[in-house]
């Protein structure tokens, strides 16, 4: 059975090296794949978000009424919230995918393979990236359906979408972080939900500018705020340019000192003692 | 140097705070030849498999597979080396088609290259039937020939196996073995592979190394082990217990020692097989006539009693105390 060395041209093998985006997107289209395959785990967050929008809006949609700065679109109002809550859910998707890997030595197989360690790192988080920016699509659809109206038309709600996306990429690298650093499922599950109540210290329900004392002085160096802040401008007022400018800042801020967090847990990982 | 061989001098690893799990071994693996690391749980053949794959550094001494440094130069060391690690790490999602060309890809090979490459292995190592099922669906020997298709993707020069069939049942373990004597025999692999089975050294290595306790106490071809026992022997049965009574009288002079036990006498002596036509002809001027003729020789368990003093029992780590090992060659 020669064939097995020579037949496929082996050439290649000696030094050639696939790039970094390469590397990436194979490792994308491999998380992908398998999340597919487990769709159990891809659509409880999706209905979670879906019925926490409908909820919101049929018992407190009368409260535009009644709270000043939400311009009578309660929808427009809540549904950052929901998107919000996705961006979380796809943080915690990216980590599952790598600490599924770690779990079943897979981990080990690629680093055991000329691989850039920054793919093992963005692998996970962008096909995250991709399944939240779905998930994003679906709760901007159904709120649609239910009545939305965007001030700002359809490029608006697509940056609606685009900074729950980057959001959420900045939450990957705490929860990739996680992954890397506990090696277990159950623990990165945990670290997830750290996040959570951040949701809350935020103008979650009412405006910015009804919240005080330590809650506003949490909201305001909480980056969910300033997204929040920006969907809904978007949503509700138009191009606020200060707003999206503050809310990328926000996310960059947030996304720089996560990856510095997740690079750290990878060197120590893969380190060799 | 050649490019196939692994080369380990006085390798030490020590743990803060826990025991030296490798106390200076070393040894030579050359080109093409299947190396067997013998040993109970816990004698330091992974964390040994471990250095050499680049996973881990090794405290002191020196070690090179295929020419490469496995310190200094761990990424030309990962290029010529294939691992099989003892938890097979495949995505159970996936499917072997899938895992084997995203490993030969990374390793650099077009898509065509790897799809090809892909084929050729599944077909190598018998899968090609299971190619559109989730590798989660295999059963545990199907598993492991997946993983050894892993490690054989991007064609490397020296295959390391790390208790390649630990956990598997007799059929499955059969078929890995097949499988590595035909990689090495048709592809020209150097194997070196770790067990805790007599049986799987003896049918698999050309040398052995027993490891005990972070030492190498024995080293050498199974049947050099074997024969360094001096305990072969002739086993004849006989019509019935009186003429083997009259066979061992004849046979007395013959042997280092002799043993009765009903119709069959068992005769002890060195190179046993060039002596039967001795046997038989002693046997026949006393007209006696044996039913069958069997040649046992010493096994490789034999060998490790004498070494370590202790059988290998699979389950339960051995302490290195070898008190009849003055026969065998001790390395350090």
């Amino acid at each position: 059975m020669d064939k097995t060395n020579q037949r496929s041209k082996p050439a290649r093998s000696a030094n050639t090296t696939l790039r970094l985006p390469e590397q990436v997107l194979l490792l994308v289209i491999r998380y992908l794949t398998t999340l597919l395959r487990t769709p159990e785990a891809l659509l409880p967050p999706l209905a979670i978000s879906i019925f926490f929008l409908v909820i919101y809006q049929s018992t407190l949609g009368k409260a535009a009424d009644f709270i000043p700065g939400i311009n009578g679109s309660y929808l427009g109002f809540i549904l950052p919230l929901s998107i919000v809550s996705g961006s979380l859910s796809g943080a915690g998707i990216a980590a599952q995918n790598l600490v599924r890997d770690i779990e079943r030595g897979y981990f080990d197989k690629l680093l055991l393979t000329p691989i850039n360690r920054a793919a093992l790192l963005l692998g996970p988080i962008l096909s995250g990236a991709v399944i939240l920016g779905f998930q994003a699509a679906v709760v901007v659809g159904v709120g649609l359906i239910l009545g939305l109206k965007s001030a700002t038309g359809v490029p608006g709600l697509l940056v609606v979408i685009a900074l729950g996306v980057l959001l959420g990429m900045g939450f990957a690298g705490f929860t990739v972080s996680a992954a890397l650093g506990s090696g277990s499922a159950a623990a990165t599950q945990g670290a997830s939900f750290l996040f959570f109540p951040l949701t809350f210290l935020a103008p979650t329900f009412v405006p910015l500018s009804l919240l005080s004392g330590w809650l506003e002085t949490a909201a305001r160096v909480n980056p969910i705020t300033y997204v929040l802040e920006a969907m809904r401008a978007l949503l509700i007022t138009g191009w606020d340019r200060t707003a999206i400018a503050e809310s990328l800042v926000a996310c960059l801020l947030l996304a720089a000192a996560m990856y510095v967090l997740a690079a750290i847990a990878l060197a120590v990982r893969t380190r060799r003692t | 140097m050649n490019d196939r061989e692994i080369i380990v001098e006085d390798l030490v690893k020590s743990y803060p705070g826990k025991v030296t799990a490798v106390q200076g071994i070393g040894f030579r693996v050359e080109a093409g030849k299947i190396f067997g690391f013998l040993g109970p749980n816990g004698a330091g053949k992974s964390t040994t498999i471990k250095i050499l794959t680049t996973l881990a550094l090794p405290t002191s001494g020196r070690a090179t597979v295929g020419g490469f440094d496995v310190v200094s130069q761990a990424s030309e060391v990962r290029r010529v080396a294939g691992v099989a690690l003892q938890d097979v790490g495949i995505d159970p999602l996936m499917k072997s088609t899938e895992l084997l060309v995203l490993q030969g890809r990374l390793f650099g090979a077009s898509p065509a290259e790897a799809k090809a490459r892909a084929r050729e292995l599944l077909e190598l190592v018998q899968l090609s039937d299971a190619i559109g099922r989730r590798s989660g669906t295999y059963s545990g020997g199907m598993r492991r020939r997946l993983d050894l298709a892993m490690a054989l993707v991007h064609q490397p020069k020296v295959l390391f196996l790390d208790e390649p069939t630990t956990g598997l049942d007799p059929g499955s373990r059969r078929d890995v073995w097949r499988e590595v004597r035909r990689l090495n025999r048709e592809l020209g692999i150097t194997i070196f592979l770790t067990t805790q089975y007599l049986e799987e050294a003896d049918e698999l290595a050309d040398t052995v190394a027993i490891i005990v306790g972070g030492k190498i106490v024995a080293e050498g071809s199974p049947a050099k082990l074997k024969a360094a026992m001096g305990e072969e022997s002739i086993n004849l049965v006989f019509e019935d217990a009186q003429q083997a009574g009259q066979g061992r009288v004849a046979l007395a002079e013959m042997g280092e020692r002799i043993q009765l036990d009903r119709d069959m006498v068992r005769i002890y002596l060195s190179q046993a097989a060039g002596r039967i036509p001795a046997v038989i002809s002693r046997l026949q001027q006393e007209g006696l006539t044996p039913v069958s003729l069997t040649l046992t020789q010493p096994t490789l368990d034999d060998v490790f009693l004498r070494v370590t003093g202790e059988r290998l029992v699979t389950s339960e780590v051995s302490k290195p105390k070898s008190p009849r090992s003055s026969r065998m060659a001790e390395a350090g």
